[in-house]
């Protein structure tokens, strides 16, 4: 009977699962933050333009 | 605090910038890291999700000191714009730290048999993550700006305390997890990837940060706005006394 080696064999799956969590959450934070940012753009702006109105 | 004048709307190409370069090195490290980088000599293949587990833990405690830096300046500048700045920098350290989390898991499991134990790193890492998702409750529950600022300020420097024990843990308790990383205990084919990725991830924090600072200074200008004066309001409808 061979002695374990020691030497982790494979594991390809587990470095794939990793790379894929991390592409994945930090593209979708990006996303998230692109989305919330353009929203908060638009509702300033409608806020700017209603101002603007009210004092006209 | 200061009031909403002090708080300029937010412009300038940093988070783009700063996250396509970001993004661009991370890509490339990954390559190299992937396809180009030697096995390790006992862990084999698996060794390569050091390549993101390592900075995403750099970058997460950096995210969580630049918050400390940042409820610091709150106490004591009482400046709004630090106030955003903090939140942003939480956000951006937890989900650093949720992804660090994730990524140990799935390195563990083929090293160590295990996703998880209650080893001195990984659990004052948990510790560190929930503190900070416990600030960012905190903030939602409080409407007072001011006072949301300032406790949250407080709430930092408390929950930072963690920060220098997770750093420190695989020092000074006996721990599953491996000592940090540096240049004298990695090989050298394994430095360019690494350094590579360091800065990637270190852009994309900053990218994050300074988008995520826009929101925060963006609906914090919203919340400080005074309320139109009685004369703006539009006119309501004669009530029609009950026809019903």
């Amino acid at each position: 009977m061979n002695a374990p080696s020691g030497v982790i064999e494979g594991g390809w799956e587990y470095v794939w699962a990793a790379y894929a969590v991390t592409a994945v959450i930090l593209l979708g934070y990006a996303a998230s933050l692109i989305a919330r940012y353009s929203a908060e753009r638009r509702k300033a702006a409608r806020g700017e333009k209603g101002a603007i109105e009210v004092l006209s | 605090m200061t009031e909403s004048a002090a708080l300029p709307p937010p412009r300038g190409p940093l988070p783009w910038v700063a996250g396509g370069l970001g993004l661009a090195l991370l890509a490339a490290g990954s390559w190299i890291g992937l396809f180009e980088a030697p096995a390790e000599q006992h862990m084999g293949d698996v060794q390569r999700i050091m390549y993101v587990h390592v900075p995403t833990a750099w970058n997460a405690m950096l995210a969580f000191t630049f918050a400390f830096a940042c409820a610091l300046l709150v106490l004591w500048r009482g400046d709004w714009r630090w106030d955003c700045r903090l939140e942003a920098a939480i956000e951006v350290g937890v989900v650093l730290s949720a992804l660090l989390c994730i990524q140990g898991a799935i390195w563990a499991r083929p090293t160590w048999g295990v996703w998880w134990d209650w080893d001195p790193r990984l659990t004052t890492t948990a510790v560190m993550l929930f503190a900070f998702i416990g600030i960012l409750a905190l903030r939602r529950f409080v409407d007072d700006p001011s006072r949301r600022a300032a406790w949250s300020a407080v709430a930092t420097v408390i929950a930072y305390a963690d920060v220098p024990l997770v750093y420190f843990s695989v020092r000074w308790w006996n721990s599953l997890h491996q000592m940090q990383s540096t240049p004298e205990t990695v090989s050298s084919p394994f430095h360019l990837p690494l350094r590579m990725n360091a800065f990637g991830v270190l852009l994309l924090t900053c990218a994050f940060i300074s988008l995520r600072a826009r929101v925060a200074q963006l609906r914090l200008r919203e919340e400080l706005s005074p309320p139109p004066p009685a004369w703006a309001a539009p006119a309501r409808a004669p009530a029609t006394g009950g026809a019903r």
